[in-house]
């Protein structure tokens, strides 16, 4: 037993109870606590002194600093390259990621209804029976060919201007923004920056281009109940135009890419890839008129693509000159581009921009 | 104690066509916080470059936390928290998610990321603004981002380029006691490349002085002190004569109105100066050890490789 009596033993609670008190505090008042230190480095103009919540004891701080360790374990590189994947094209539909502003959203979402109206008129016709109509906008090789290939008004004003919003701030607003520090600083190496940036804008593309041409085939099978033969008889000029929307896609997305690796901004770029598209396509289409000579096409993204595309497809040839040299000139464009995307990527600088 | 290292480099050498670069640099950077100081062009950036493994050297090697810069760049990133002097966030995105997805950059699960960037905000100070987008932050909170980007994954070795770069007093002293809280009570390492002495002598014990791509100077910030020891004194009457006096004596003055620097020799320069003044009479009214700061230590290195430097300021202004 001790021996001191009851009486004489204190008990004193632990901690004074904090009580809140309104502060005012100007520029030169030390930071102490949390929401002070939020208040001085607020947004505002610094004109007027901020306020904060802040306890009345003196001992301790409300804001503590502790730092807290991890030892948890780090993904594959797949796994980090999934993630730059990820962050671009789920922009697109949800926040948290790569922030696409909403005129892109809006055009994305047009065009997806926009090319859609094969589908639409195809499913209309086929429901209600009529023959002729039906003939007019049902699968076939033409229409197949022009759901991916048409000119007008796909290939001037849907997909070539999706590509451009896409592309226009993928690589330069890395550089203007500095984020390419982000990656660079991080286990990512530039094969993977390129690669994974040029996958997501494909990608899009290529849902938008080929996601809608797969709609069109099956909603014709399921509407107007193809049977098989049907089925094997088209399936091969589906395959066809399906690489050809990949083949399209693919070649929108270089050049774009290219120009938006040598800038710094995203009207360069975006602009720089629908005045190569419609300006070689102009001038080639001029020195056909004037002279009857179709070899120009080969400069001109779009033609060389899609003269390859009415060879792979079976379509009528719209084209003069042999379709391999369109074919050469698709490989040479692509190579060209992506040798240049790969040179200003490896120019991007980690430590000052 | 025995400290363990976490940047070794020997005879590291970068050229980029006849420009050195990097010139034979032995380097040795224990764990702590050092200071990475130089003017500009003296080969910091290249030299964070080359511990980030992301250069091809020349010639040498170099390792960083045990990992060869020439073929373990990827290792070494994944173990370091780099927080770039410049803009390096996505203005448009909320910073909650920037720090998230810079933790998915490094590998981690996209949900222990989210979990580790709310940390990691609520640890520079963040807490309450982690929602709001990154356009809208003062460059003071960027900056603290940019912290927590590089903090996420509770790196071994955190190299802060500038940190303090364009911080009011506030957000300054902020940034700096987060950095030294990492240091000693998250017994993490800091390499902090700064103009600022102050900044450097406030956080780190150490520092690399880099000059033209070569080494000037390594080690504890107070044993370099000690190439700059003076004597201050504080004089009453003939103080011209007593400047002069000691110039001819052999010693090293530096004289500003009454008050004189004096050279430290050894323990007969206090006498020494106490003579002369009697010999002149003159009063010396106060004598002590001056405390030499980093900016002096600077300048002296700098005076002694023959480099015209006024000022840290100097620095700024690609000398």
């Amino acid at each position: 037993m001790s021996d001191v009596p009851a009486a004489e033993i204190s008990v004193e609670p632990p901690f004074t109870p904090a009580e809140a008190k309104e502060e005012s505090f100007g520029a030169d008042t030390p930071v102490t606590g949390q929401t002070k230190m939020q208040a001085a480095w607020s947004a505002d103009s610094g004109d007027t002194d901020s306020s904060a919540q802040v306890a009345s004891m003196n001992e301790g701080q409300i804001f503590e600093q502790i730092y807290q360790p991890w030892s948890g374990t780090l993904n594959p590189r797949w796994m980090r390259n999934w993630a730059i994947l990820r962050h671009h094209v789920l922009g697109i539909f949800k926040k948290g990621h790569r922030p696409w502003n909403v005129p892109t959203k809006l055009f994305i979402f047009f065009v997806i209804i926009a090319s859609m109206t094969d589908v639409a008129m195809a499913l209309l016709f086929g429901m209600i029976g009529d023959t002729t109509l039906y003939d007019i906008w049902g699968v076939s090789r033409d229409n197949m060919y022009g759901h991916v290939m048409g000119f007008f008004p796909r290939n001037i004003l849907y997909y070539p201007i999706v590509a451009a919003l896409l592309v226009g701030g993928m690589i330069s607003e890395d550089r203007s923004h500095g984020t390419s520090a982000m990656y660079f600083s991080r286990p990512i190496n530039r094969f993977d920056y390129a690669a994974m940036k040029f996958l997501s804008v494909a990608l899009i593309l290529i849902f938008i281009i080929n996601g809608t041409l797969a709609l069109y085939y099956f909603v014709d099978i399921l509407v107007m109940g193809k049977g098989w033969a049907w089925i094997i008889d088209t399936f091969p000029m589906f395959i066809a135009t399906f690489i050809c929307g990949i083949l399209l896609s693919v070649t929108y997305t270089s050049i774009g890419l290219s120009l938006s690796s040598v800038s710094r901004g995203r009207f360069f770029p975006a602009i720089g890839l629908i005045a190569i598209l419609m300006g070689t396509r102009s001038m080639a289409a001029i020195i056909d008129g004037l002279f009857d000579k179709s070899v120009l096409y080969v400069i001109s993204p779009y033609d060389a693509v899609a003269h390859v595309c009415q060879a792979m497809i079976g379509t009528e040839m719209t084209y003069d000159h042999p379709w391999v040299w369109s074919l050469i000139s698709v490989v040479v464009m692509n190579g060209l581009a992506l040798y240049l995307l790969a040179n200003r990527v490896s120019s991007l600088e980690v430590t000052r921009e | 104690m025995v400290r363990d290292l976490i940047i070794e480099s020997t005879a590291l050498t970068k050229s980029y066509g006849p420009h050195v670069a990097l010139d034979s640099l032995d380097i040795k950077i224990f764990q702590g916080a050092t200071g990475l100081l130089g003017p500009n062009g003296a080969g910091k950036s290249t030299f964070l470059k080359t511990m980030l493994g992301l250069i091809q050297l020349t010639s040498g090697e170099g390792k960083v936390l045990g990992f060869d810069i020439r073929t373990q760049g990827d290792q070494i990133r994944q173990r370091i928290g780099y927080m770039p002097e410049y803009d390096a966030l996505n203005p448009g995105m909320e910073a909650i998610h920037q720090v998230r997805y810079s933790g998915e950059l490094i590998g981690m699960n996209p949900n222990i990321a989210l979990q580790r960037a709310h940390q990691a905000l609520e640890y520079v100070g963040l807490g309450e603004q982690r929602y709001r987008q990154v356009s809208t932050f003062s460059t003071g909170m960027k900056q603290a981002t940019k912290l927590a980007c590089a903090l996420i994954h509770d790196p071994a070795l955190i190299i802060a380029d500038e940190p303090s770069n364009g911080l009011d007093a506030l957000a300054r002293n902020f940034m700096l006691n987060t950095l030294e809280t990492t240091v000693k009570l998250g017994n993490r390492s800091v390499l902090m490349a700064s103009h600022l002495m102050d900044d450097v002598e406030r956080v780190c014990d150490n520092i690399v002085l880099l000059h033209k791509g070569k080494l000037a100077a390594q080690g504890k910030i107070e044993d370099l002190k000690a190439i700059d020891r003076e004597v201050e004194i504080h004089v009453w009457g003939a103080a011209s004569k007593m400047e002069e006096a000691l110039s001819d004596g052999g010693m090293n003055v530096r004289r500003e109105g009454r008050i004189m620097r004096i050279g430290h020799t050894g323990d007969e320069t206090y006498n020494q100066i106490l003579q002369t003044a009697a010999n002149v009479g003159s009063q010396v009214r106060r004598m002590h050890d001056h405390e030499a700061s980093l900016e002096d230590l600077f300048l002296v290195i700098m005076e002694r490789l023959g480099h015209e430097v006024k000022s840290s300021d100097d620095l700024l202004g690609g000398v």
